[in-house]
């Protein structure tokens, strides 16, 4: 069985922008409803942050790298999301149109903005500390877990000035790698509570088709229905990721095969080190 | 450095981080892994210090040795011939 995994935003600018015309189509759909072009980087919107810039440059990817394994490719058998990667896996699964995938991207990060522009928050990505003791930090520190991804990956969210102290804890612990990166919002923690009800008018104005592949939620590795997505989108927001947990549930379905559909490798690097640790 | 070693070190790095389509004498033994080269990040490092106590018995104990260590083949290789036992 093959699985098209589908990974959440990207918290650098990587690569070179891509140069090819598919991608070029998506972007100026991007571009007509947002003002930002992913292909080239430019904003013409000067709302956007840097944070709904790289969650749009991320579906947009998604998108493109579907298409492009869809055009090639017979279907996956099954369809799984980390974090902001619901969305390209919606589009994917023909639950939504990849223009709405890309419209809710935009309409749920600037709802995100806006609603906590009044403080300055960070995800901090912690490598090589155990879980106890990273839960131990986050807690001393005010912070939360944002994503488990291995015994060994873990990303917390908050208050940008918990995350350092979490970062400088870490340090002193003996932690192989800690950084901090800049976030609108502090995503997978309860303080998304906040804007709960907000996103559920926006997700009010979408029709949710059944998922033409199945795909399952990272939550609590249930295959997710028309009738649960929305919830899934909005309790998601509030939970942290449990990747660890998803891919031993889709091993056990029976997934041999793994392809990572949008920026970068982090997932298929998950992967890798969970395989290890078997 | 014997070259056998240089070997081993980059089936290993080829082994442990799962590169495909790729023989060990395709890296290259005095380029950085990261940023260029191999492209290389933080994930791969850790997977690299776990592989390194596996097969050569030497600990990378933080990610500043890492960065040393890490540098290139032939510094994996001298790190091995300096601490293995």
């Amino acid at each position: 069985m093959i699985c098209h995994m589908f990974p959440g935003q990207p918290v650098v600018w990587g690569a070179a922008f891509q140069d090819d015309d598919s991608f070029r189509r998506i972007a100026e759909t991007c571009c007509a409803m947002t003002g930002f072009d992913p292909q080239t980087g430019v904003s013409r919107n000067p709302a956007l942050t840097e944070t709904v810039k790289l969650q749009l440059f991320g579906i947009c990817y998604s998108i493109f790298k579907s298409e492009q394994l869809a055009s090639r490719n017979p279907p996956p058998d099954l369809l799984a999301e980390h974090s902001m990667g619901i969305y390209g896996a919606l589009a994917a699964g023909g639950v939504l149109t990849a223009d709405e995938a890309i419209e809710i991207t935009f309409r749920g990060g600037m709802l995100m903005a806006e609603t906590f522009s009044s403080d300055a928050y960070a995800l901090g990505c912690f490598i090589g500390l155990t879980i106890p003791q990273v839960e131990s930090i986050a807690r001393n520190n005010s912070v939360y877990i944002a994503n488990y991804n291995t015994s060994r990956h873990v990303l917390l969210a908050g208050i940008a000035s918990g995350i350092e102290s979490a970062k400088s804890e870490a340090e002193a612990a003996g932690v192989f790698s800690a950084k901090q990166f800049q976030a609108d919002a502090p995503l997978h923690t309860p303080l998304m509570g906040e804007i709960t009800a907000d996103l559920w008018i926006i997700l009010a104005d979408y029709h949710f088709n059944e998922p033409s592949i199945p795909l399952m939620g990272h939550i609590d590795q249930q295959f997710l229905t028309a009738a649960t997505i929305p919830e899934f989108i909005c309790s998601e927001l509030n939970m942290p990721v449990y990747w660890d947990k998803t891919y031993h549930a889709l091993r056990k379905h029976g997934v041999e095969r793994f392809i990572e559909v949008g920026f970068g490798q982090s997932l298929a690097k998950f992967n890798r080190w969970i395989d290890s640790e078997s | 450095m014997s070259e056998e070693l240089i070997l081993k070190v980059k089936q290993m790095i080829i082994d442990s981080l799962r590169i495909e389509d790729m023989a060990p004498d395709e890296i290259e033994t005095d380029a950085p892994l990261f940023g260029e080269g191999l492209g290389l990040d933080s994930i791969d490092a850790l997977q690299l210090v776990v592989a390194m106590e596996k097969e050569f018995g030497v600990s990378v104990p933080d990610a500043a040795t890492g960065t040393k260590v890490f540098a290139s083949v032939r510094s994996m290789a001298e790190y091995v011939v300096e601490h293995g036992k």
